[in-house]
């Protein structure tokens, strides 16, 4: 096979989740003339915007060979703290003082606890060799509890305007968590394309042993990577609590399951090392086409578990059999 | 040195806990609350109530929660049978699924109170207090209808699926609304009792169906959900939202006419009433009525100076 061949056949492979949107697209376009509308269109990237800034995290963790479970829990305890924050700012009975928060301060506080779990899990992971699936389980758990034991199981409402603006606000006619999530896909293409931890984060996971002999300091780059999808989750916690303006202590139960199948859909290998940004986007845009066809469908809610569950096994047969022809 | 010290101390503080739990709290009673979810703030309030109520009576109160799973909830009777509880008050997981449980607690000679949901045993239960949620739906049905002038497009958003309060609620509602064929059903999908699901669904729906007149929710966080998507659309004016629970943001709504109705429940009263029978049943009593029914209340734009967040004020 000449180099030309070689190059085509990987860039064919690499737009196999492109194909199976278009057709995805022409079918519902031809089932119903509401899916085609430009107001549909920006309705789905909308709705998606959060399962995109987490499953782009996940794509970053899946590279490395990873897995993080806990995005749906982190999601629910940030979106709560930042909320709370906003509200209710801290209050220190012990010296009689309350700190109140700007909205830029509570939203800064929200991502920095969703990166400082997401460097615990790094840290378990790393420095006691817990399994990442084991991990990230945990904290799904313990950051589920945390969300709980800070809202005393209530939603925290009325956050105002402003704060509004970061999920349902509208920029040049387009809405504003799609920029939000374009930004986080272009930075994170920007770091596994063009810079040394993006290299690191495929080699780690190609060949972990490899990467290590070749003088990669591996625990610094699976913390970073971790601590990176913890603050992605947080995003998409502030999102969804300004859309809703409302944090809920049950917002996010199994997200981990849709990013994990946009990234899988999207092309990238669970076992890391294999896979992009790009096709992740591809991924998450499939199953928003997908959640938002069905409804305008009006298919019955039986029926679309068991065709979403089909559409994600029959995305990852036609990725593995482009896979074999190389 | 310091280990030994620290043995010491440690030795100490057990004797120290066990002197204190054989001396001041010999025949401390305790009460089981079972709840079958947390992750949903009625719920909470309910468990959190009957855990007030008990220890205001002066039991030791203790929660759980089943996290919608049966077989948990099973775990849950096996523990507290073991350790002794005097009384359970119960908030079942699956109206046929939870009886056997109920029956372990029964030979074990627990009794078990039923706060909101029904279980489908005659006598398994010492008494049941019941949330009404058939009869509450009819009752919001029936002013939906007389909103809408009898006629109008309408979508409904359920909530889980495989729930039976969906199923009351839907059913009730139906029971009503479908004698008057004008009103058409354009859409009828499930959002899992869930603000941001119901949310994206009636944003979806919103793209199918531009010109409808009503929304009926399974529960207030969905019509808060639905409810933000008609905003963000502009048509929060137009078209008239209705929820079931009472939870506080919807009062809130409906104070502000954001909300058209929804139907109060009383978790307080449900939750109090299986509390004080239990205390009742410990002192020696043991007839009780076997099931109280306790309507929900249609709470309107009319009526709510009378209502607070889960009940009247």
């Amino acid at each position: 096979m000449t180099v030309a061949n070689l190059k085509y056949s990987k860039s064919l492979s690499k737009f196999q989740s492109l194909i199976a949107l278009l057709i995805l697209c022409i079918v519902l376009s031809i089932l119903t003339d509401k899916f085609f509308t430009a107001e549909n269109g920006l309705n789905v990237l909308r709705q998606i915007a959060v399962n995109i800034c987490i499953s782009v995290g996940m794509t970053l963790v899946v590279l490395t060979a990873g897995i993080d479970l806990s995005v749906g829990s982190v999601l629910a305890l940030c979106s709560a703290v930042t909320a709370g924050l906003l509200k209710n700012g801290i209050e220190i009975p012990a010296g009689n003082l309350w700190i109140g928060f700007t909205l830029l301060g509570a939203v800064l506080a929200g991502l920095l606890l969703g990166f400082l779990l997401g460097c615990f899990n790094g840290f378990a992971i790393t420095k006691f060799n817990v399994p990442p699936f084991v991990a990230t389980l945990a904290m799904l758990t313990i950051a589920r509890g945390f969300t709980m034991l800070y809202t005393k199981g209530h939603p925290i409402s009325n956050l105002g305007d402003s704060f509004a603006f970061i999920g349902t606000g509208w920029l040049f006619g387009i809405p504003v968590p799609v920029y939000i999530a374009a930004v986080v896909v272009l930075v994170a293409v920007f770091i596994t394309q063009k810079t040394k931890i993006g290299r690191y984060i495929y080699a780690i996971g190609g060949n972990e042993q490899a990467a290590k002999l070749s003088g990669i300091n591996i625990k610094k780059v699976k913390i970073t990577v971790y601590a990176i999808a913890g603050a992605l989750a947080a995003l998409g916690g502030v999102i969804v609590a300004s859309r809703l303006d409302s944090a809920q202590p049950n917002a996010g139960i199994s997200y981990e399951l849709d990013a994990i199948a946009a990234v899988v859909i999207g092309g990238t290998s669970l076992s890391g090392g294999k896979g992009s940004v790009w096709g992740t986007v591809m991924g998450a845009i499939i199953i928003g086409v997908l959640n938002n066809g069905l409804v305008l469908l009006n298919v019955s809610p039986f029926w679309q578990q068991v065709v979403k569950g089909s559409v994600i096994l029959l995305a990852v047969i036609i990725d593995k059999a482009g896979e074999s022809k190389d | 040195m310091k280990k030994c010290l620290s043995l010491v101390v440690i030795f100490y503080s057990l004797l120290f806990a066990n002197c204190k739990n054989k001396t001041a709290q010999p025949h401390q009673k305790k009460m089981a609350i079972v709840v079958s979810t947390l992750n949903n703030p009625w719920f909470v309030f309910l468990a959190e109530t009957a855990a007030a109520k008990a220890k205001a009576l002066g039991y030791d109160a203790k929660v759980f929660d089943s996290q919608n799973n049966t077989s948990l909830e099973s775990d849950h009777f096996e523990n507290i049978i073991v350790s002794g509880f005097d009384a359970i008050l119960f908030n079942s997981t699956d109206a046929n699924g939870s009886v056997a449980n109920v029956l372990k607690a029964k030979v074990a000679g627990i009794p078990v109170f039923c706060m909101d949901r029904e279980i489908n045993s005659p006598d398994a239960a010492t008494s049941q207090i019941l949330s009404d949620s058939y009869s509450g739906a009819v009752s919001i049905a029936k002013y939906f209808t007389q909103q809408l002038e009898k006629k109008g497009n309408y979508v409904e958003i359920l909530g889980i699926v495989g729930d039976n309060n969906t199923w009351a609620r839907s059913k009730g509602f139906h029971s009503v609304v479908d004698n008057y064929p004008n009103l058409k059903m354009v859409a009828q999908q499930s959002a899992d009792f869930d603000r941001n699901k119901a949310l994206e669904v009636m944003e979806s729906i919103l793209q199918a169906h531009p010109d409808i007149d009503a929304v009926f929710c399974g529960n207030d966080g969905m019509a808060m959900g639905a409810y933000q998507a008609l905003v963000s659309a502009g048509k929060a004016q137009k078209v008239k939202v209705y929820g079931f629970d009472g939870a506080e943001d919807v009062i809130t709504s409906i104070s502000e006419n954001k909300v058209a109705a929804t139907g109060m429940q009383f978790p307080k009263v449900m939750a109090e009433t299986a509390a004080i029978f239990a205390d009742e049943y410990v002192k020696g009593k043991r007839d009780f009525p076997k099931k109280i029914p306790v309507a929900v209340e249609l709470v309107t734009a009319k009526n709510i100076n009378d209502y607070t967040a889960y009940g009247k004020k």
